[in-house]
């Protein structure tokens, strides 16, 4: 049998702001091609923990080992590693005062030192994944929710990344554009691209983890196959977490 | 039955928003013939009643006829306004200096010379005619001290210096002043407080006449310039507060989506952050400029001619002391149209900046 390698190991990892404890003991293992899915309720941890993956926030004791790389205190490394992971966020993100083709092509050029022509080519190819090649002279303001939000995940994508993370990127939509973000989300899932998604959309979950981590008061609480998750959860908190959300 | 209409509305918009009860009416009323006044008296001084003509120095000062502005002052003086002290046969030089200056910054305008690059090669162009022609010594060019620059030439000069070599300075300062380190951020606030709490007219003081006794000789450089380094680091310590505040007013978000992307420091603020802070911080900015423009007055006090000082000598003479009315109208409208200028550019900028946000 062929071992899977994590491409993300975090292993007893605290982080504080200041005397409060934002997040205990974390011990976490995505491998290649992992599809996790953090849930919880606010104020548990789950943005803390994945914005602590690419570094958005240090940690203060533990070890996180993305990509072969330990994260410490070394700008390099953590530079090294935004580079291959890459971020959607609930607020897009967006650069306003850049057309969506700049806001694509804007860090291939300056971070993989594209050209700009090959950074405009990469960012059209992945803007038509996301179906809004139209858009793409339009400034961020001029778009729907959805249609941003797409843009900012083909924004990430144009970097390459080998892993993705989403943190809540359907909480800032109108219900009615929840799903052409969630459908962009399930076919790459299908490609097989890793990725960690914080979210609340439970059937998205079930559709494509392939984990569900249950998180509470900064611990991680529980984590199982979606199947056993959902209905045969473990822990009371899980249990009580499930029942209001149905 | 278009043009009726629309005067029919026009009666109607006054009716509801003027005319609306007695006591406003009386108002309305009231003020117009006030203003009306003022504006006949006004148009009467100085052009139906007023003098021109350089020679008619005495129809002025005549008693047995009412007369209103006497521009005889300007007609005679305006040279002496305009340039001070500079030499009367060499004054063609500061006058295309001076307007080579404001080319300068018309270009600067033009988008193809907003870029840091184009920019500075621009000005750095500028600079370098400007002190060709005004301090001549090659090309056959009679050598003129700065001491005896003055005038507009050298209001446009002070002014475009202080801008052009502040605002790099700003920025700095600011992204100093935001630095995670804290005894580079603290030290930084403490600089540009302690700048800012002094009165510009120390600073300007203390650069012209203190820091000649302290420096030692090769560094101590013309008067012009020290002055205009003090002028610069005070300009710098506002604007840097000001570009602060635009940086603090965009959401977090959008350095963190740069950092995600792995985009570097010097990228993510040349590229994401500043742009947008300017954008943000393009009215307390043009405010600065104004505020700066009018404060180069100030270099009158230690001994140079800028424009306001050679006004005030054009009619310190015996000869036109009766006329100073007329030189500080004129020296005022030409104040004016800078500073109307440069506020209507600043409205400019913010619509054409905030075509991206709707």
């Amino acid at each position: 049998m062929i071992k899977k390698t994590n491409v993300i190991n975090i292993s007893k990892m605290n982080k504080f702001y200041g005397k409060f404890q934002a997040l205990k003991d974390i011990d976490l293992k995505v491998e290649k091609g992992g599809r996790i899915v953090i849930c919880g309720p606010s104020g548990s941890g789950k943005s803390t923990l994945i914005r602590c993956i690419n570094q958005l926030e240090d940690h203060q004791s533990g070890s996180i080992n993305v990509l072969g790389t330990l994260l410490d205190d070394n700008i390099d490394n953590i530079d090294a590693i935004r580079r291959e992971v890459g971020m959607v966020f609930q607020h897009f993100g967006l650069f306003p005062h850049l057309t969506i083709l700049e806001n694509c092509a804007l860090a291939p050029m300056l971070v993989r030192k594209e050209s700009q022509a090959n950074a405009n080519m990469i960012a059209m190819e992945y803007l038509e994944r996301v179906k809004i090649s139209e858009q793409a002279d339009k400034f961020p303001g001029q778009l729907s929710g959805g249609q941003q939000q797409r843009a900012a995940i083909a924004r990430a994508l144009c970097m390459k990344p080998k892993i993705m993370l989403f943190d809540e990127p359907t909480s800032a939509l109108d219900p009615e554009l929840i799903s052409e973000v969630l459908e962009v989300i399930v076919s790459l899932a299908k490609d097989g691209m890793t990725m960690v998604c914080v979210t609340h959309e439970m059937g998205f979950a079930k559709k494509i983890a392939n984990r569900i981590i249950f998180m509470d008061n900064g611990q991680i609480i529980e984590q199982a196959e979606p199947k056993s998750f959902f209905d045969n959860p473990k822990n009371e908190r899980t249990k009580l977490f499930l029942s209001q959300l149905m | 039955m278009k043009n009726l209409s629309q005067s029919l509305s026009l009666i109607d918009l006054i009716r509801k928003k003027i005319l609306v009860s007695k006591i406003n009416t009386l108002v309305t009323l009231i003020f117009a013939a006030l203003t009306l006044w003022i504006l006949y008296l006004l148009v009467n001084w100085a052009f139906i009643d007023a003098v021109f003509g350089a020679n008619n120095r005495s129809l002025c000062l005549d008693p047995t006829i009412e007369t209103g502005a006497c521009w005889s002052v300007i007609a005679a003086r305006w040279r002496l306004i305009l340039f001070g002290l500079y030499p009367f046969e060499e004054q063609w030089r500061a006058a295309i200096a001076c307007f080579v200056i404001i080319l300068v910054a018309g270009l600067s305008t033009l988008s193809y010379f907003l870029s840091a690059k184009n920019l500075s090669l621009l000005w750095l162009g500028g600079f370098s005619l400007f002190y060709t022609l005004m301090r001549g010594g090659i090309f056959g060019l009679t050598p003129v001290k700065e001491l005896m620059w003055g005038g507009l030439p050298l209001t446009t000069f002070i002014f475009s210096m202080v801008i052009i070599t502040g605002m790099p300075l700003a920025v700095l300062f600011a992204l100093l002043r935001r630095s995670e380190l804290p005894w580079i951020s603290r030290s930084m606030g403490l600089v540009i407080d302690t700048i800012r709490s002094l009165p510009l007219l120390a600073i300007l003081f203390t650069f012209a006449i203190v820091l000649p006794f302290v420096l030692p000789g090769w560094l101590i450089g013309d008067k012009l310039y020290r002055v205009i380094i003090g002028f610069t680091l005070f300009f710098a310590c506002y604007q840097a507060e000001i570009i602060r505040g635009g940086i603090q007013s965009l959401p977090g978000s959008q350095e963190e989506a740069a950092k995600a992307l792995g985009i570097s420091y010097w990228h993510r603020m040349s590229r994401i952050v500043l742009p947008q802070a300017f954008q943000r911080a393009m009215p307390p900015t043009v405010n600065q400029f104004v505020i700066t423009f009018k404060e180069t007055t100030l270099v009158s006090i230690i001994g140079f001619f800028d424009l306001l000082s050679s006004a005030n000598a054009a009619y310190g003479t015996a000869l036109w002391s009766f006329a100073h009315i007329e030189v500080y109208v004129f020296v005022a409208a030409i104040f004016f149209v800078f500073v109307f200028t440069l506020s209507r550019y600043g409205a400019y900028l913010e619509n054409r900046l905030n075509v991206t946000k709707h």
